[in-house]
């Protein structure tokens, strides 16, 4: 492999089998609007990497790149080596079985309940006798600690509380290559620690590759083995968050110390404001 | 003039593709409707879902429609001395238009709108994506099923609405207005044929396709939002009334 995204640690670039996906010189565009130009991106294979950046920067669309959802426009997305623009629908599935993803929202379906929603995937990929599909899910509902719950509606958790289901949900048929959306925005403090250990202690017990995508600098940092900070469509830094803090490119700096003034504008591109507010402005 | 011209042409450009992308779901749909019958738990919770849950809208309103047609079929018949005929009159509009067609529209309105706002929130939630990660397929798992429930409920309900409406006929026009009991029935039962009923249950099951087919293609490809999930459950109605009283005229003319 050509390697042209940057090994955390100044060490030498690992192997190929290191990594367990590997995004290439990939553009990706929407309406028009460029997300990604040339982002060159390796998720290495046991370790939990964190994605940064400010809104709007594409993380959420990177782990789309990932799962299949959207292809490329250009450059090469590979999962286990292989380019998931070339999977036929049979063989992207299977990739996917490989792979669990916490949604922002936790994404639960809302006509089941806790139990039925970790046992969904058995179920659906499964022929796995009653007993054993009940003792795998009271396990993996005890891992995030809502073994208690298993007869509650999605309706009524809390949204740390859904969060865990949905992480439940996500590890239940063990997968390879675990991804999280987001998975601390709009948690009160006690559940953000509680997801922040279970994401390290599932990736450590489990032995799989996490990927976590936020704009929670300081929570992740905790927990993150490497880190990419994306902006303009393009990585911009990475390295272990130690590294990061003392990165020298003041797009890194801005967005570490949450700084509203730096190389990222606070504002949307607009006119003159006292124009505006005096009328002068035609697009008042 | 130009201007409206180019209007028109880039409304019937749209009015094409959406119904290209409708043909393309529909074949998804069959396609994949056999696999699914595999599965029977989930159609008949669907069945469930947009069937027995309709039941008394259903029969409410057949109820009320056959007794107002008791009323103005007596008030017709009365000027020619054949009040008798009331039974007769009321079945045969019932089976060929009225019962499927009035039963759709409430079908439409109440087990429609129901399953492309729920399709239609599945996405804006991201359900659906969460089934796609988990390699589950949404057509076959959620899609399908409910096509196939509505498809199977639909000529079930226009059945259950005919034979109310008749009750309300009868109680109009026998109990209250004072036709003979016996010439109600026995005119009714000489002039009604099979090729009655089955011209019914044909436009039942037709109009059972139609309407849970534009049901699930609307909450399907609803907008992510709010508001794109309001205007899928609005086109649902809409699309289906509309399509349900062309589709009633060409059967009709196939049919009689």
């Amino acid at each position: 492999m050509n390697q042209t995204f940057p090994a955390a640690g100044g060490a030498a670039p690992p192997a190929d089998s290191d990594y367990v996906a590997v995004l290439r010189g990939v553009d990706y565009a929407v309406g028009g609007k460029a997300v990604f130009r040339g982002l060159d991106i390796g998720l290495r294979r046991g370790r939990v990497t964190a994605i940064m950046g400010p809104s709007g920067t594409g993380k959420t669309t990177l782990l789309r790149l990932v799962t299949g959802q959207l292809r490329a426009d250009a450059g090469e997305v590979l999962v286990e080596g292989r380019d998931v623009a070339r999977l036929d629908r049979r063989d992207l599935y299977a990739m996917r079985r490989r792979m669990g993803m916490l949604f922002q929202n936790g994404a639960l379906l809302t006509d089941l309940d806790v139990f039925e929603n970790v046992a969904f995937p058995l179920r659906e990929h499964a022929r796995l006798p009653e007993r054993l599909v009940r003792a795998i899910v009271l396990t993996k509902l005890h891992a995030v600690g809502l073994r208690g719950a298993a007869k509650l509606m999605p309706q009524e958790l809390s949204g740390g509380m859904g969060r865990r289901v949905a992480l439940a949900r996500a590890i239940v048929m063990d997968p390879e290559l675990l991804l999280y959306d987001e998975p601390f925005a709009g948690l009160d403090p006690i559940s953000m620690g509680v997801v922040l250990r279970l994401i390290r202690s599932l990736n450590d017990a489990l032995g799989i590759s996490s990927v976590v995508v936020t704009h929670d600098v300081r929570e992740v940092s905790q927990i993150a083995d490497e880190s990419y900070i994306l902006s303009g469509g393009r990585v911009v830094a990475s390295g272990t968050p130690a590294e990061l803090r003392e990165h020298p490119s003041p797009v890194v700096h801005q967005f570490m110390d949450g700084l509203a003034d730096g190389p990222v504008s606070f504002h949307y591109p607009a006119p003159d404001y006292r124009a505006q507010l005096l009328g002068r402005s035609e697009s008042a | 003039m130009k201007a409206l011209a180019l209007d028109l042409a880039a409304s019937l450009a749209r009015f094409l593709e959406r119904l290209g992308g409708l043909a393309r779901f529909a074949l998804s749909l069959l396609w994949q409707s056999p696999g699914a019958l595999l599965r029977p738990r989930l159609v008949v919770e669907q069945v469930y879902n947009t069937g027995a849950l309709s039941l008394v809208i259903i029969m409410t309103c057949g109820l009320f429609v056959g007794m107002v047609l008791g009323l103005q079929g007596h008030d017709l018949l009365q000027r020619f001395g054949s009040e008798e005929a009331l039974g007769t009159g009321a079945a045969l509009s019932l089976l060929r238009e009225l019962g499927p067609v009035v039963t759709a529209l409430l079908f439409a309105g109440r087990a429609g709108t129901a399953l492309a706002s729920e399709l239609g929130l599945m996405r804006a939630t991201d359900q659906i994506s969460a089934m796609e990660i988990m390699a589950v397929d949404p057509m076959r798992r959620v899609v399908v099923p409910r096509f196939l429930g509505g498809v199977i409920a639909m000529p079930l309900l226009t059945a259950v609405f005919i034979a109310v409406a008749l009750f309300g006929v009868q109680l109009v026009g026998v109990q209250l207005l004072g036709v003979d009991q016996g010439q109600f029935w026995s005119q009714m039962r000489g002039a009604v044929e099979l090729g009655d009923v089955r011209e019914g249950l044909v436009k039942g099951f037709v109009f059972g396709v139609a309407c849970s087919l534009i049901a699930v293609f609307e909450g399907y490809n609803a907008q992510p939002t709010a508001e794109g999930v309001g205007r899928a459950t609005t086109r649902t109605v809409v699309n289906s009334a509309v399509v349900t009283l062309v589709l009633d005229y060409m059967l009709t003319a196939i049919m009689l």
